[in-house]
């Protein structure tokens, strides 16, 4: 579904992404995890065609981003890690605009945002403007817009930052919905519990490089992810 | 600590000086004192340069019959109301809407040096609009009347003074506006509807200007007695220009007083206001099927919803979509008389009268510019242009068709009810329709073309990119200069090929223009808004 080929981003002299191959199947979700300004964000937003990268590729369903950047977006949705969207819409003219942009039919998208939003219990508040949104409302608004067109590949940054917890446990189960149903799931975390216990397989970056990545038992062996996570940091120093 | 706040307040204002967005660095000392040398030029050339002109109209005569004060006490008056009238439609989101109010709330920073930093914003706007006439009437005086220290220090304390009465009526109507829009569902559009009676009041003294100033001038005794007599403080005012010792006195411990009350008015519910949510009456959600739109409506109705969703984007970028209708019904009505001097002024240059209302056309339709702020305007949103399945160009061209759609429409009423009362030809009628329609064609692409050029995306206000950004200046004057260079021309060499022909070489040049305009932005704008 996501294959990343040697790629490199670079800002200034800094190599924020240094040389990261990572393939991505369907069915799978897939944890990234790092610490702060370790190049996860850089990442996700070169797969998402927000960032020009300086070399190497990256493919979705075979589709280079760097070549088709319209048809790789078709097939997938971003949740970048602070939802800004546009406060001037109201949360149902925000998520007809999206389901507008991507082509959902009138039904499809009725039944969607019906779905979704009664699931985040947000139906009430989609008449309001996203200006009067909290944070926690705005990321709901975000990841029912991620759904709206049925998207083969999901990419998130910090997706669980700011949800409460019963809505955080709907997002993890319409990740592993979606995976079932042969979709696959990036995301970027800190939350290195949810992280092993969500995750297929997890990739650990560091100053930009990958130091490690497979199944979560590749990686993690019989310890916790998180021993292994500070185990590999301190080895990297 | 306030010192580090005022600093910032600054660093906001003056940011695109000093820095340059699109190279993400700062720029260089030279190309720093460049843009500020040449926005003050802008600034004194263009409305210093008609504010001289009125003082020397004015001054001698005035003076001459001792009433001196009466010079200072008008200009004074013009300088307050150019001054407020050019902030006063900020001052309501510079005071209290800025998007690091929950920061620099949650800082131990005492709430009074946060308003005091606002206010500093404001006082700057005022003082800019308020010295490009006072300024100018001061020096006139100086030049004209023999000088003494007395009333070099009235110059300049008048200056002083009138900065900041701009300042206290700003934020007294900023208070208003506030209060009101707490109160009301469609801030919007009532926010925009109380603004035009200002601009309407604004535009009929404007109209009426030369009239008055001419009736002041052959009455101009009988007025200052009655004056003195009925408004004492305003004789005081102009006296204060003169360097009257007992009026600069007076004045500036009424300012002082004044200043003391908007103080406490605005310490008092600025806390409220800056943290308010405004009306809570929730509308209900109703779950009906929507319309279906395509790609290029989707984003032609998102940039709609941007421009009819900020009161200042619609005052500031697009007062042209009322004023260029009723421009023309204007003109319908008393095109006779405009046309008639128009004809008698330049008898010798047969068509003229098309060619310079086609000017004037042209440069009311400059007034909007929404395109030029657009892209700095996505903001933080950028992201979700970026990451959604359209081209770069497909956002761009939304944000062009925006401009184009509520510019041409009326501007193509202006230009139809213009030309039936300018005289000329059927041909010269169609050509002035057309020339001016491609104008605002052109002026679209042209501020799109400096809202690329030129982004802030990292704006705490949106009335910095709105207002405060030198591609919505140069978007402005580029239409100005272009409108003026139009009736410039022929009046120099073009009236020689003929209106008729003039104009479908201009609305050629002005079509080349577009498709030059076009073109850079479709392959390099795009290229740019992509990787911005």
């Amino acid at each position: 579904m996501l294959n990343i080929e040697h790629l490199t981003k670079t800002y200034g002299d800094k190599k924020a992404v240094d040389d990261l191959s990572l393939h991505i199947a369907s069915g799978e979700i897939y944890g990234f995890i790092g610490h702060n300004g370790a190049g996860k964000t850089t990442t996700l937003k070169s797969i998402a065609g927000i960032l020009q990268f300086d070399s190497g590729e990256i493919t979705i369903g075979g589709v280079s981003v760097r070549r088709d950047p319209v048809a790789c977006k078709k097939q997938m949705a971003y949740i970048p890690d602070n939802p800004d969207l546009y406060e001037f819409m109201t949360g149902a003219k925000y998520l007809n605009f999206i389901a507008d942009i991507f082509g959902v039919s009138a039904e499809d998208r009725k039944a969607r945002i019906h779905k979704y939003a009664g699931m985040f219990e947000l139906t009430d508040d989609l008449a309001q403007p996203i200006a009067a949104y909290s944070h926690g409302m705005k990321q709901k608004l975000a990841i029912i817009s991620a759904w709206m067109h049925d998207p083969k590949l999901i990419l998130m940054d910090e997706p669980f930052v700011g949800l409460d917890p019963k809505a955080a446990h709907l997002l993890k189960e319409m990740m592993r919905e979606l995976c079932d149903a042969g979709g696959a799931i990036f995301f970027s975390t800190h939350v290195l519990e949810v992280a092993e216990k969500l995750c297929d397989k997890v990739a650990i970056i560091k100053g930009g490089k990958l130091i490690r990545s497979g199944t979560m038992e590749e990686v993690k062996g019989d310890d916790s992810l998180e021993e292994v996570f500070l185990e590999l940091e301190g080895e990297s120093c | 600590m306030l010192k580090t706040l005022l600093h910032k307040q600054m660093t906001e204002i003056f940011r695109s000086y000093v820095y340059d967005a699109k190279k993400n660095r700062k720029r260089s000392k030279a190309a720093t004192i460049g843009l500020i040398v040449l926005y003050v030029l802008l600034m004194v050339g263009l409305m210093g340069g008609i504010f001289t002109f009125l003082s020397l109209v004015l001054c001698g005569q005035l003076a001459e019959l001792g009433l001196s004060w009466m010079y200072f006490a008008l200009m004074g008056l013009i300088a307050v109301f150019l001054g407020a009238f050019g902030s006063v439609f900020n001052t309501y989101a510079g005071l209290y809407l800025s998007k690091d109010n929950d920061l620099l709330l949650s800082l131990p920073i005492p709430v009074r040096y946060i308003m005091l930093s606002r206010l500093l914003s404001v006082y700057l706007m005022g003082l800019m609009y308020s010295a490009v006439v006072i300024v100018p009437a001061v020096i006139v005086y100086w030049i004209t009347v023999p000088v003494t220290a007395a009333a070099v220090a009235g110059g300049v304390l008048l200056t002083l003074l009138i900065s900041l009465i701009v300042m206290l009526l700003s934020c007294l109507l900023g208070w208003l506006v506030a209060k009101i829009s707490l109160k009301l569902r469609h801030k919007s559009i009532v926010t925009v509807l109380v603004s035009l009676v200002f601009f309407g009041a604004y535009y009929f003294i404007s109209f009426r200007a030369q009239a008055l100033i001419a009736d002041l001038l052959t009455n101009a005794v009988l007025y200052g007695s009655k004056i003195k007599g009925a408004a004492y403080p305003l004789y005081l005012f102009g006296r204060v220009g003169e360097g009257d010792g007992l009026s600069m006195l007076v004045w500036t411990a009424a300012v002082l007083v004044l200043f003391a009350l908007m103080w406490t008015l605005i310490s008092r519910s600025f806390l409220k206001i800056a943290t308010a949510s405004g009306k809570t009456a929730k509308a209900a959600y109703k779950e009906t099927a929507s319309k279906v739109r395509g790609i290029s409506g989707a984003l032609f109705a998102k940039e709609l919803a941007r421009f009819t969703g900020s009161p200042n984007y619609m005052l500031n970028c697009g007062l042209g979509v009322l004023l260029l209708p009723v421009c023309g019904v204007v003109i319908l009505i008393k095109g006779a008389a405009v046309t008639g001097a128009l004809n008698a002024a330049f008898a010798g240059k047969p068509g003229c009268t098309a060619v310079l209302m086609c000017a004037a056309v042209c440069m009311l339709a400059s007034m909007n510019d929404m395109a030029a702020p657009s892209v700095s305007l996505e903001g933080k949103n950028l992201w979700l242009a970026q990451s959604l399945p359209i081209l770069p160009w497909q956002a761009l061209a939304a944000k062009l068709r925006l401009q184009i759609a509520l510019t041409s429409v009326p501007t193509l009423i202006c230009a139809i009810c213009v030309a039936a009362v300018s005289g000329g030809t059927a041909v010269e009628a169609v050509l002035f329709v057309v020339c001016a329609v491609l104008f605002t064609v052109m002026m679209a692409a042209f501020g799109l073309f400096l809202g690329i050029k030129m982004p802030n995306l990292n704006w705490t206000n949106e009335i910095m990119p709105i207002k405060q950004s030198a591609g919505v200046m140069f978007a402005l004057l580029g239409g100005w200069t272009y409108s003026a260079a139009l009736a410039g021309l022929f009046l120099w060499i073009g009236w020689r090929m003929g209106a008729a022909a003039y104009l479908a070489a201009a609305a050629a040049v002005t079509g080349l223009l577009f498709a030059a305009l076009l073109a850079w932005l479709k392959r390099r704008g795009a290229r740019i808004f992509a990787a911005l």
